[in-house]
């Protein structure tokens, strides 16, 4: 058995190769080394407080697909997507749950007083949280992923599954459309 | 290609512009994970890994042998038990009274159920006799929580090798959360509970007994019902899993109303329809819009009797439940009548196998009070 601190210094591919023979502490190292990452990249696609919960559902696909992971893909390329997925997911529930809602009549709760995250602002200042929920998905994942994440656009490309030139008509309007919405403010 | 690069295509003033806005976006600080998420995030792989090593089928004639024992012990147990318990709701609770075991338990073999549930009919009977103004039923749930506690095995369930294990780990710590009032010496007990439901919830927020799957809503409701009360009770630990289990609730009822075993099953179960709306209604009623979306599921259920040949008191005790807490007492109330009339008929329950007469006193003194 590698010791855990070797284990932290291997890097991605080697320790999913490891995890896909289901080696415990290899898959702790990636978890340990790729939560942040993940934590900010639901955080600022607007969830409010349950994107810790998002950071396990991708993790534990990680862990289900593990098998599916090859070497030639670069390990940050195949966490995205899943990412990506279970982001995906959570939109389509949120949709079914609003079409539903709207059926309801308006309750207010005596006890409950509409949450205020306790970050809100945290995204920069006052405006850079609305503006960025002002974008349209498929822009902001850019925005995200070229911006946040700097990842390479053909890395981009591979993860959205759109060509890298969309990738670069999209970061441009994206970043007109953030640039105009703080001009507004 | 990168950010950088592409901007440096753009004409002077919009590339000055983006680079700006750019270095704005990412002066914001990022957001720390919690102390604790990565262990919980282990737990939950550590959970799954778990469920895929215990899978393991049984062949089919192992099954159908199973099955037809189960089935014939049943039988005879019926007609040597006699078809029908008291009608009363006294001579109900005095029966399941009776009917304990000396060590606390109550063992559901006896009366035609299987041996393999005894901690969750020992919590199913409990919880009836606490609904109960007896005060002569309080020595039999002393000694009824203390055989709970004793069944708790190192990892924090209540007994049990295969799927009952889970079954039998939810609703024995929704009894111990219910009954925790006045016992200090549960409060390890049920610590070391909540520990392990968490440690079994899925990433998606729901508990199953099958590997790779996001949870089943007859599970994950009781275990939702049991992190409420233990919330309830100052278990600050059960906050995360309730609002996650809460959350897989809400997800899975369908845009008509209807909840369903799992997410993807093709029919509707009126069980676990009334089982979620009584759950979102009572335990989601610290956030916003469950209570009155268990409404609206509730909404959707008829308390008209329905003309089955097997009787069904874990559908008719949910229904009951979800009748009264969304405010119709009036169809509660003949829900109630039915079940009351079933049992007096002697009708054979579907869940016979599982609990026998046990489970289907427990449930209608729970469903009457």
């Amino acid at each position: 058995m590698i010791p855990y601190a070797q284990l932290t210094e291997m890097d991605d591919a080697a320790l999913m190769l490891r995890a896909r023979d289901d080696d415990r502490e290899a898959f702790a190292v990636l978890v340990k080394r790729h939560q942040k990452m993940l934590l900010n990249f639901f955080a600022r696609s607007g969830v409010q407080y349950d994107y810790e919960d998002l950071v396990q559902q991708t993790f534990l696909r990680l862990y289900r697909y593990r098998d599916r992971y090859v070497v030639t893909a670069k390990f940050t390329t195949f966490l995205f997507l899943l990412a990506r997925q279970v982001w995906i997911d959570e939109l389509r529930r949120r949709k079914r749950h609003e079409r539903l809602a709207e059926g309801l009549a308006a309750e207010p709760h005596p006890d409950h007083v509409a949450p205020v995250a306790a970050d809100a602002g945290a995204a920069g200042g006052m405006d850079l949280g609305p503006a960025l929920a002002s974008l349209p998905e498929s822009l902001r994942q850019v925005v995200e992923l070229g911006v946040y994440q700097d990842l390479p656009y053909a890395e981009i490309a591979d993860i959205l599954k759109i060509p890298v030139g969309t990738v670069k008509s999209r970061m441009f309007n994206a970043l007109a459309k953030l640039r105009a919405y703080l001009e507004e403010k | 290609m990168k950010l950088t690069a592409h901007l440096n295509e753009l004409d002077a003033s919009d590339a000055a512009a983006f680079r700006k806005l750019a270095e704005r976006l990412r002066s914001v600080p990022d957001r720390e994970p919690s102390a604790d998420l990565a262990d919980r995030i282990l737990a939950a792989v550590d959970a799954e890994r778990g469920r895929s090593r215990r899978r393991t089928p049984a062949p089919w004639w192992g099954v159908a042998a199973a099955a037809l024992l189960v089935a014939a012990l049943s039988l005879f147990s019926v007609f040597r038990q006699g078809r029908t318990c008291g009608a009363s709701a006294e001579d109900g609770l005095a029966w399941l009274a009776a009917a304990q075991e000396p060590d606390g338990t109550w063992s559901p073999a006896k009366y035609g159920g299987s041996e393999a549930y005894r901690p969750a009919l020992t919590a199913l009977s409990a919880l009836a006799l606490a609904r109960g103004t007896e005060e002569r039923y309080a020595p039999h749930l002393k000694r009824a929580c203390a055989a709970l506690a004793s069944l708790q095995t190192a990892d924090g369930a209540f007994g049990g090798q295969s799927r009952e294990r889970l079954y039998n780990h939810a609703l024995t710590t929704f009894a111990l959360a219910t009954l925790y009032s006045g016992q200090p010496a549960l409060k390890p007990v049920l610590a070391r509970a909540i520990a392990f439901s968490r440690a079994q919830q899925t990433a998606e927020g729901g508990w199953d007994y099958e590997p790779r799957s996001e949870g089943n809503a007859a599970l994950t409701a009781w275990q939702v019902r049991a992190l409420a009360c233990a919330g309830r009770n100052g278990f600050g630990e059960a906050a995360v899993p309730l609002r996650k289990g809460l959350r897989w609730l809400r997800g899975s009822t369908r845009e008509d109303g209807s909840v369903a075993y799992h997410r993807e099953s093709f029919s509707r179960s009126d069980s676990l329809t009334a089982l979620a709306a009584y759950t979102l209604i009572t335990a989601g009623d610290a956030f916003p819009g469950l209570p009155a979306l268990g409404r609206h599921v509730a909404g959707t259920l008829s308390a008209a009797p329905a003309s089955e040949e097997v009787a069904d008191c874990y559908r008719d005790y949910v229904k009951a439940l979800a009748f009264e807490s969304a405010g119709s007492g009036a169809q509660a109330a003949a829900v109630r009548q039915q079940m009351v009339a079933r049992q007096k008929a002697g009708r054979r329950d579907q869940w016979q196998s599982v609990g026998g007469r046990l489970y289907t006193t427990a449930l209608t003194q729970l469903a009457a009070r």
